[in-house]
């Protein structure tokens, strides 16, 4: 368990990579928000995203860093919190890789954790969630993706790789029908980086800008007697943006987690 | 109509639309899990993670549309 700790602290300065790469372009989309309005002019609205992605990054592998280093046999609260956030992400993962837990659960969940501290960013009071930038969502995909092809390559060999994209053919009807599967699985390995970009930036985007539409209103409510404060019309709408958040960064893992699964050799899978 | 009306009034509709056929497959979804897990509540902990896969996987199709949505709104003002 420990050892996991060490490894995802260096997976997290992986993630730094991504947040520089893409995220240059930035921008997002412009909420309503009250407090940040002066980040909405040059430089800092830019690199807001990769601000953002950048102190995420900086925060988690710092806190793993220095929980790893005062490592104890009876652990401190913040050693205890961390363990338990990682044995649960282990035993999620492992109820569907099975014994590959071990090899993928650093990219898995730090994936889950980064996903998630980012979409929660978007909550903050001039705050904005890094997944609402394309670019963040899309150099996440595209890690994903590489990996998962990876992971075939290196689990199954080259011609084993060819052979599950050509959906396995062991007799003369899979052959006949290797020229409608070649193309259909490539395809589909390059329209799941896709869905996976497209449904975490539709989805926190719709969610933020659901947020910021209630402050808005909230705001506008009051503007005929003049107040400077609005009502707090935007207080459901931020469980619910907890809520989704959540289940995205959850969604976004087990996508990732099956895609992995899909290209590992499969004794008993399907 | 130009086409600035046009838009105005095809991407909130489209967006509806595909919110009404996601509506409609995710409640098949979830009830048929649902009814799944009350048959056999042992297994309620891989029926949830098919459920939640086969959940996303639907809802996408209305977030094509709320992000072809949010791309083609700038056009509209």
């Amino acid at each position: 368990m420990k050892k996991i700790v060490n490894i995802l602290a260096s997976t997290f300065l992986v993630t730094l990579l991504p947040s520089i790469l893409f995220a240059s372009e930035g921008g997002g989309t412009h909420l309503p928000d009250v407090i940040g309005t002066f980040f909405h002019h040059g430089l800092m609205n830019t690199f807001k995203p990769a601000i953002f992605a950048f102190s995420l990054s900086i925060l988690f592998s710092f806190i793993a860093m220095k929980v790893y280093k005062n490592r104890q046999m009876i652990p401190g609260p913040l050693q205890n919190l961390l363990e338990m956030l990682i044995e649960w992400m282990y035993n999620f993962i492992e109820s569907i890789l099975g014994k590959d837990t071990k090899q993928f659960i650093p990219f898995l969940g730090t994936l889950f954790f980064y996903i998630l501290g980012m979409n929660l960013m978007g909550l903050i009071p001039g705050g904005a969630a890094p997944t609402t930038s394309l670019s963040i969502t899309a150099s996440l995909a595209v890690l994903v993706f590489l990996y998962s092809q990876y992971t075939g390559i290196a689990r199954l060999g080259i011609g084993g790789y060819i052979d599950h994209l050509m959906g396995e053919p062991r007799d003369v009807i899979g052959w006949c029908l290797v020229p409608l599967m070649l193309p259909m699985h490539i395809i589909g390995e390059f329209a799941k980086p896709f869905s996976l970009a497209l449904r975490l930036f539709g989805n926190i985007t719709g969610e933020d800008i659901l947020v910021g539409a209630f402050v808005g209103l909230g705001i506008s409510a009051l503007a005929f007697i003049g107040s400077p404060v609005g009502l707090p019309l935007n207080v459901p709408f931020i469980l619910l943006g907890m809520l989704l958040s959540t289940i995205q960064a959850l969604v976004f893992t087990l996508l990732s987690t099956i895609y992995i699964l899909m290209m590992l050799p499969h004794e008993e899978a399907h | 109509m130009d086409y600035q009306s046009m838009l105005a009034w095809a991407l909130p509709m489209g967006v509806g639309l595909a919110a009404v056929g996601s509506g409609l497959g995710l409640g098949r979804a979830v009830g048929s899990a649902m009814e799944a897990i009350g048959r056999q509540p042992e297994a309620a902990g891989k029926i949830q993670t098919a459920m939640i896969i086969g959940a996303a996987l639907i809802e996408a199709l209305t977030i094509y549309a709320l992000v072809v949505f949010f791309i083609l709104s700038g056009k509209i003002g």
